[in-house]
């Protein structure tokens, strides 16, 4: 019997074992070599990885329409998969590639027409996402480097193509792991979680030009199935920890202060556990604002995951002093920064 | 053999068990070879799995001895004890 390697991929191996290895015949073995070749944020890298895979160069600035393209996994655990649907192609007959292709344009538009963002890279990464994955695949994520989209049982899940706010979160995941690059574990592992809400959401209400106070402040709205019968969503920002009491389910459990945070070591310390507070914390401060909540608080919170001050392992506290500071120098001593300290304290995290 | 399945996170983040004894069943002999199989393609125990966001993650025992292991990096054969033991187990 053949034992599969499953070679780890750290900063440790030298780059030129990784290009070899990039190079390589094997997808399991070319694959996280190129996607740590691409991850490393050196420019020279990329270009040596992009000369030898023979792939065209980027050439001047980034481009202002997304390139997505659209795999079928065909009900297998694969990625990419068969490819359906690129970019300038009409609408076809199958609506989960339909609607994932939208998700991904409704994610690209908010980053680069309200923060200014190319992509999930800021360099125009193409976005390719792969559906139908696996069999009656409870789940969605962001494997690094592109979108995988299971159809759900049917029973609890449905389509996890089916929220927008879905879609958003899991890319979301991919503009961290370029940017402040949050460690998915324990404080700093739920703020991980709670950005990709919270630009989840803001994704959503920009789709649907709704206000702060239109807004249904739902992760995961649609999304639940037949067999569940009390739940709403898969989280609320308005109001953590109520919605779903179900008896397949069970109930919510997100804390909304941190009064009730919960320590514990399952879901790598909590992470879509505790992500409830600095979740409420947004949401406070949106309706706070009023208006649009991807403006004023959208900006406080993307200039915060963005700008180089945030360090991996940042705490709760770490990251609403940083919300803080970032509010004063974009918007000065105001209602913005009066309303980020409310806020934060009516969650109990210092922010000062 | 008594095989046990935690799965955890994923988008939802909900946590799901499920365990399953070969005993007695008419499948034994391949479900036992195919938990072997799984089992033999781990990492060994106590290392760190390097997951995704969002990504399931699972904790298997067969008999006393437990590996970890994450989507999307899963061999063939966990694949297939991870859909059986949730499907089958109870």
């Amino acid at each position: 019997m053949k034992r599969a390697i499953h070679p780890v991929f750290c900063t440790i191996v030298p780059p030129h074992v990784l290009d070899k290895l990039a190079q390589s015949e094997d997808p399991t073995v070319s694959g996280p070599a190129r996607r740590t070749l691409e991850h490393d944020s050196l420019q020279r890298t990329r270009r040596r990885i992009t000369t030898l895979r023979g792939a065209a160069a980027p050439t001047g600035t980034p481009s202002d329409k997304p390139q997505r393209t659209i795999y079928d996994a065909g009900h297998q655990e694969v990625t990419p998969g068969r490819k359906v649907h690129a970019e300038g192609d009409s609408p076809v007959k199958d609506a989960t590639v339909n609607r994932a292709h939208a998700g991904l344009g409704a994610t690209f538009d908010l980053y680069l027409k309200v923060y200014g963002r190319h992509s999930i890279d800021d360099s125009g990464l193409p976005l390719d996402a792969t559906v139908h994955y696996g069999e009656k695949y409870d789940n969605a994520f962001w494997d690094g480097s592109q979108m995988v989209f299971g159809d759900g049982d049917n029973d609890l899940f449905l389509d996890f193509t089916i929220p927008v706010d879905v879609i958003g979160h899991e890319l979301t995941h991919g503009v961290t792991q370029h940017t402040a690059n949050l460690e998915y574990y324990g404080q700093s592992g739920a703020l991980n979680e709670s950005v990709s809400d919270v630009f989840g959401s803001l994704i959503k209400q920009y789709a649907l030009g709704q206000s702060a106070d239109q807004a249904d402040w739902l992760i995961g709205a649609g999304l639940l199935g037949p067999n569940v019968d009390r739940g709403v969503a898969l989280r609320s920002m308005k109001e953590p920890g109520t919605a779903y009491d179900d008896n397949v389910l069970g109930k919510d459990p997100q804390p909304t202060t941190m009064e009730h945070y919960v320590r514990t070591s399952r879901d790598n310390g909590g992470v879509h556990i505790n992500s409830g507070i600095p979740n409420h914390a947004f949401y406070l401060l949106a309706t706070d604002l009023g208006g649009n909540a991807w403006e004023r608080a959208g900006k406080i919170w993307y200039a915060t995951l963005t700008g180089g001050e945030l360090s991996s392992d940042a705490d709760f506290a770490d990251f609403a002093r940083l919300t803080a500071a970032t509010a004063r120098s974009l918007f000065g001593e105001g209602d913005e920064i009066q309303a980020v300290l409310k806020a934060w304290s009516s969650v109990g995290v210092p922010a000062s | 053999m008594r095989i046990a399945i935690t799965r955890t996170g994923g988008f939802a983040g909900i946590e799901r068990r499920a365990e399953l004894d070969t005993t007695g069943r008419p499948d034994a002999t391949h479900v036992q070879a195919l938990a072997h199989r799984a089992l033999a393609s781990a990492a060994e125990e106590g290392t760190a799995v390097t997951g995704v966001p969002d990504g399931f993650r699972y904790e298997i025992s067969v008999d006393g001895r437990t590996i970890h292991c994450a989507d999307p990096h899963l061999t063939h054969d966990q694949r297939e004890l991870i859909r059986f033991v949730l499907k089958e187990g109870a």
